[in-house]
């Protein structure tokens, strides 16, 4: 029997896993929602070979880690390892609220954003803040915020950081598949600027870009060279957020994208596939399909979540570019959460043709959401089980 | 050769050139004393126009679309002192908000800077707006359409809510209701009886303009 890192190593290499893998991810609030819904509350599960979660830390024994919903429903999740070398601002912008109503909340965040979110507990109460304001706005601002972004600051790994001790630790405990997680040069400039703001800049300060992209590669580089180059072997995906596309397409152009990002991803890819790790997924929601070629040239070898009311399509991507791209994804959250048939035919009519593809990790579209009944959900589990043959 | 000059407005937004170049040809515009609605329809609006068909194209993308505006922005601004638009001129009032409960509002944002431009008059009520609160602006304005927005899986009930609360205020005939945002499709508006999705802000602002016949 495969141990979770070999069953998702295989796929995402194109070959055949004991048993196919599939894989979720919950907003909070889902969860909270499931609970009033009659998710045991005593669920306490020991997470059997996670070292550790969100990249905070890299434990060597079990951990209690209070619910978790991926051990509990039997599906494997993004958060299982993460390396825990620090790639935010340092010194962490000191977080606190700078407003408050009966409705809101507003708080400057630890990377120096101003996000709002509603006080209540009423709708999507704290998965999806809405940003207000973003540290950098102009080259000035830029070049303030780029002093916290210093390689060589000691403070990005662990006090306890030694090689040989690592080297035995993913020796001896490695079960689950470890991941290195860090913004992509869209995803890190939109997250700084705004999306509207990182936008227009490509027209109104294309050297900004060029200058912000420059330095992100430099930084990502020589802020993971340590870790990549001692433990390469043992990380088996490099999750890249980017979230670059809207519902018609892409935020960008192949053309800016080629233009701007292109050299720097292939150094960052390169230097990573130097360190034997030759699995990049990138994560964006939207309508991607016109910039495939481009992350492909890239050296971008994954992508998830594919979102269906986005027009993506795992099979077409399958159909035309064949095994260049492992594909994690593709079941429409809407039609899962209806339950029934509605959902077995969503279900049925992906995963048995893209099993036999190989390179593919079934799952929803994008993160389970709170209007998802615990109940559909439960069906859903069941169903993906049986035909996986768990 | 007025018309070359208004028109060369329209190809600079199209061709994205800077806002020196933009705001140039406006000032060009003004000083040989060509009416101002004319540089705004000829020049602006038609700029606008051809940038919204290349993004349907996929020619351009956001990053484009939202440079153009910022193109027709610079121009306005100019052309602001001058115009002197009439309710009759703007063609429709546009009531627009994102749904309570859902706070997210760039698409929204953007579809209001297009709008504004096409020469529909926005009231603008943010994010998180009432369904209440949708009634009685409608009926403070006399709005002609009620454009909707909500980001979130969790948020497009409420247009349901919103859909409900016109028709119980006797309303819902009175205005067009457009949906927009990354959860809404085609056929929940269907559903819950709006009169359009859109699933861009290109496609939302052609709406709009083919209700009015513009």
């Amino acid at each position: 029997m495969m141990t979770p890192r070999e069953r998702f190593r295989a796929v995402i290499h194109f070959k055949k896993p004991d048993v196919l893998p599939w894989l979720e991810s919950f907003y909070e609030e889902t969860i909270v929602e499931w609970f009033g819904e009659g998710l045991p509350a005593k669920q306490v599960t020991v997470i059997d070979w996670a070292m550790g979660r969100h990249g905070t830390m890299l434990g060597n024994w079990p951990s209690l880690m209070g619910f978790d919903p991926y051990s509990y429903f039997g599906c494997q999740s993004f958060y299982g390892c993460m390396l825990p070398i620090d790639i935010g601002p340092i010194p962490r912008f000191k977080q606190r609220i700078v407003g408050e109503t009966d409705r809101y909340l507003e708080l400057l965040t630890e990377t120096g954003a101003v996000a709002r979110r509603l006080n209540k507990s009423e709708y999507g109460w704290y998965s999806m803040p809405m940003f207000l304001e973003f540290p950098v706005k102009d080259r000035e601002s830029w070049r303030e915020y780029k002093k916290r972004l210093e390689p060589r600051d000691q403070r990005r790994y662990p006090k306890d950081w030694d090689r040989d001790s690592y080297i035995r630790t993913f020796e001896e405990y490695q079960r689950g598949p470890t991941l290195l997680r860090f913004n992509g040069f869209y995803g890190f400039g939109a997250e700084l600027m705004g999306i509207p703001a990182f936008n227009l800049m490509f027209y109104k300060d294309p050297e900004l870009i060029h200058e912000m992209a420059e330095h992100w590669k430099y930084f990502t580089i020589e802020t993971l060279r340590d870790a990549v180059e001692t433990l390469g072997k043992w990380i088996d995906m490099v999750y890249l957020w980017e979230d670059m596309a809207e519902k018609h397409g892409p935020c960008i152009s192949p053309r800016l994208y080629k233009e701007f990002f292109l050299p720097q991803y292939k150094e960052v890819n390169g230097f990573l596939k130097k360190n034997k790790i030759d699995r990049i997924m990138m994560d964006s929601d939207g309508n991607i399909n016109l910039l495939l070629d481009s992350i492909i040239e890239a050296g971008i070898t994954g992508v998830w979540p594919l979102e269906v009311n986005c027009s993506m399509s795992a099979m077409e991507i399958r159909k035309k570019y064949g095994d260049k791209l492992f594909l994690i994804g593709n079941l429409d959250k809407r039609e899962l959460a209806k339950g029934g048939a509605e959902m077995r035919r969503e279900v049925d009519s992906k995963i048995p043709m893209l099993k036999q593809t190989g390179g593919y990790i079934p799952g929803s579209d994008h993160l389970i959401h709170a209007e998802f009944k615990l109940k559909a959900f439960r069906e859903y589990v069941n169903h993906i089980k049986e035909l996986l043959n768990y | 050769m007025n018309i070359d000059l208004t028109n060369q407005i329209a190809v600079a937004i199209s061709e994205l050139k800077s806002s020196e170049v933009v705001k140039k040809l406006v000032n060009d515009c003004i000083s040989k004393g060509i009416p101002v609605e004319k540089i705004v329809e000829n020049g602006v609006r038609r700029g606008l126009e051809a940038v919204g068909k290349k993004y349907e194209m996929n020619e351009y993308f956001l990053s484009e679309l939202l440079y153009a505006t910022s193109l027709a922005d610079a121009a306005l601004g100019i052309l602001k002192p001058h115009i002197k638009l009439s309710q009759k001129d703007t063609g429709g009032k546009i009531v627009l908000g994102t749904v309570r409960g859902d706070i997210h509002d760039i698409g929204k944002n953007i579809f209001k800077m297009l709008a504004e431009v096409a020469g529909f008059e926005v009231y603008d009520m943010g994010v998180d707006v009432s369904s209440e609160a949708f009634v009685q602006k409608i009926r403070e304005t006399d709005a002609d359409i009620l454009g909707l927005s909500a980001l979130l899986t969790t948020t497009i009930p409420e247009m349901r809510n919103v859909i409900e609360r016109l028709r119980t205020a006797g309303i819902r005939d009175k205005v067009k209701v457009l949906l927009g945002g990354n959860a809404v499709t085609k056929e929940f508006a269907t559903e819950i009886g709006a009169d359009y999705a859109a699933l861009d802000v290109v496609e939302g602002i052609d709406t709009c303009r083919k209700w009015f016949g513009k």
